[in-house]
């Protein structure tokens, strides 16, 4: 049996997991993930790490601590560059030695580090170190790396094509359960809207509204710390549109058009989206970012002023924390989406006659 | 008659409000929460049924608030809104043309841009508490003055001191200092309005385009010494409407109005004011199906049980 490797269900996941899976699978390892972020995960992950850490950071320590299985390796890669001076957040940069120094019974944990301005060559020198704690054969990880290349591509593909979020992408392609809460109760409104083969982003019509959800895939699809935020907006008859469902490219516009040159490696899932969506036929956007996160809160601004200068497209920012009451978040959502239906009944002449 | 009830269960207080079927107000009622909703539901309850005109029917209620869903639940709402949209409804029944609505309440503020009487944008306070009604009442106390005093009093100050206004533990141990230095009362007092204010429009304000007419409403509207300190910072005159405490009761029960011209026949979900009679029970415990182990809220008139609530799942909601 091949060697064991954990891949935490957090930050990068969302957007990596088949690419990462398939590198290891093709090399003899066996992957297994971390389950669903649960009260328990993050309360053992802030409880670890000094109070200003961000959220999902928090999240992703208590996704190490809450590997109960026995595992070889925990995969912590350090993303620090995907473009030419484009840089990421210093938390991903720091990320295996925040694991290394706050989780200290996390299995060994595998990183690499991944930095274009140091030239392909260095990238390349970089997937054979991590190759070969599998196999000695450099041709088994070239071909590895490029089987995973290509199932990031095919995944990427997947979600653009068939609307699905980077949970379900995931499950169809490796029928792994899909991590969208099912309803269990009998009277759940929610129940018509999410079976488990439907996608959370498809149905409904024209007659509905529909809101772009801009935001990194970790903060917008871990359904924990963001209370469940898609199914709400669903059960208030809201049709959704995601960053990764845009068209090939738009992010990159999107991003070009509202800040120029990107600064910050994850740019295009915030300030991309919401620069394709405030131009695209969507009757709001829903901005979601953590409490503490820099990058964002730099971010948010841009788009701020964007929506703003725009004039007629709504924008409302969600600040995810800690929190357990759910409250404050209901209530935004609930006016946000009052506000849209009432700016459209308005527009349509049908005006409330007796306010 | 023929009438539509509004209740607004706020954090530090619940408003009533009685309106007619062309939209006026027939009576209302505000009293302190009291960390105890229900009973205090059904206190507010009892009041109005009294203060009502003979034979008045109520065709629609709604609730709004912090506990619009408890609200819901107890006393049978036909629409249960969010505070934004019933301040909204409720200050354009009073000021048609607002554009903007300052809105301080107990524990929360916010504000709401308003353009041809449809709302553009809001915005809400986030973690911090910071210049709401729960800190004035804190200050008068610690002055030991009554809160009714405390704007009069204000508007006295002639040279008003500066209080930093970030944060309320900031704030108070700037009075406390400029007290102890000899500042009168008045100036720290209406220099503590001005830093509520700047903190108010730096915070919720951020990036809004404030236009006139601006309604100012909830509970801290009563304190002149705010409104004041506002029409300076803002340059503009500030409506502080009638019945500004129970806006957001109005509001709901105005919404409930629209809500059953929308629906027709259908009748009212209202369980009557017999419900300030009715014995309600709470209780709560943790569900511990998975690790997530919410916190479920149940509610009961008798051995019936009338709401639980609480979990992510769904799966203990009635």
């Amino acid at each position: 049996m091949g060697k064991r490797v954990v891949i935490p269900r957090a930050l990068l996941y969302y957007e990596y997991f088949p690419m990462w899976k398939t590198f290891f699978e093709y090399l003899g390892a066996e992957v297994v993930t971390t389950g669903e972020t649960t009260r328990s995960v993050l309360a053992q992950g802030s409880a670890r790490v000094v109070a200003e850490t961000c959220l999902p950071a928090k999240v992703y320590c208590g996704h190490v601590i809450s590997i109960a299985e026995k595992a070889d390796y925990v995969f912590v890669p350090s993303i620090r560059s995907l473009e030419p001076q484009v840089y990421n957040c210093s938390k991903f940069l720091g990320l295996p030695d925040l694991v290394r120094g706050t989780v200290k019974e996390s299995p060994p944990v595998l990183d690499i580090e991944i930095d274009v301005n140091k030239g392909e060559r260095k990238v390349r020198e970089q997937i054979h170190w991590l190759g070969k704690h599998f196999t000695r054969n450099p041709f088994k990880i070239n071909s590895a790396y490029e089987k995973a290349l290509e199932v990031d591509r095919a995944y990427q593909r997947l979600m653009r094509e068939e609307k699905l979020t980077p949970p379900e992408a995931i499950a169809r392609m490796f029928g792994i359960e899909a991590e969208v809460e099912k309803p269990k109760a009998k009277r759940d409104s929610r129940a018509a809207s999410g079976g488990s083969d439907v996608s959370i982003l498809g149905g409904g019509d024209s007659s509905m509204l529909t809101i772009a959800l801009v935001g990194h895939p970790y903060n917008i699809y871990d359904t924990y710390i963001n209370h469940n935020l898609m199914q709400r907006l669903k059960s208030l008859g809201v049709r959704l549109v995601t960053p990764e469902i845009a068209p090939e490219g738009a992010l990159d516009l999107g991003t070009a058009k509202l800040a120029g040159k990107p600064y910050w490696t994850f740019e295009d899932e915030v300030v991309g989206a919401a620069g394709h969506y405030l131009d695209a036929d969507v009757d709001g956007l829903i901005c979601v970012v953590c409490f503490g996160c820099g990058p964002d809160s730099m971010m948010t601004d841009i788009i701020q002023r964007a929506a703003k200068a725009r004039g007629n497209k709504p924008l409302v920012t969600l600040t995810l924390d800690e929190h357990t009451g759910e409250a404050g978040l209901v209530t935004r959502l609930e006016a946000f989406v009052d506000m849209l239906y009432r700016r459209r009944a308005d527009s349509r002449g049908l005006a409330r006659a007796s306010v | 008659m023929k009438a539509y009830l509004g209740i607004d269960v706020g954090s530090v207080t619940t408003k009533f409000a009685v309106i007619d079927e062309s939209d006026q107000l027939v009576v209302s009622q505000c009293i302190r929460t009291q960390g105890k909703p229900i009973a205090v539901i059904q206190q507010g309850m009892r009041d109005i049924s009294r203060q009502l005109p003979e034979g008045t029917e109520i065709i629609g209620v709604g609730t709004t608030g912090s506990a619009r869903y408890l609200t819901g639940v107890v006393v049978g709402a036909d629409v249960v809104k969010n505070e934004i949209t019933a301040h909204a409804v409720g200050a354009l029944q009073y000021v048609p043309k607002a554009q903007t609505v300052l809105e301080i309440g107990g524990q929360d503020s916010k504000i709401i841009i308003m353009r041809d009487g449809i709302v553009v944008d809001f915005a809400m306070n986030t973690v911090c508490a910071a210049g709401t009604g729960a800190f004035l009442d804190q200050q008068a106390s610690r002055l030991s003055m009554n809160i009714e005093d405390f704007g009069p009093l204000a508007l006295q100050s002639k040279t008003p001191v500066r209080i930093a206004g970030r944060c309320t533990v900031f704030a108070e141990s700037d009075m406390i200092h400029k007290q102890q230095m000899g500042h009168s009362v008045e100036d720290i007092l209406y220099g503590l309005c001005e830093a509520m204010a700047r903190n108010y429009l730096n915070n919720l304000g951020l990036g809004k385009e404030i236009l006139p007419p601006v309604v100012f409403q909830g509970g801290v509207a009563a304190n002149k010494g705010i409104v004041r300190a506002f029409e300076a910072a803002l340059k503009t005159e500030v409506v502080v409407p009638p019945h500004h405490q129970v806006m957001g009761a109005i509001g709901a029960a105005l919404l409930a109005h629209e809500h059953m011209s929308m629906n027709g026949s259908v009748p009212t979900k209202f369980k009557g004011f017999g419900v300030s009679e009715t014995e309600y029970g709470t209780s709560s415990f943790e569900c511990k199906s998975c690790s997530n182990v919410c916190e479920i809220v149940v509610i009961k008139t008798g051995r019936e049980t009338i709401a639980r609530w609480g979990g992510r799942c769904g799966m203990w909601d009635v």
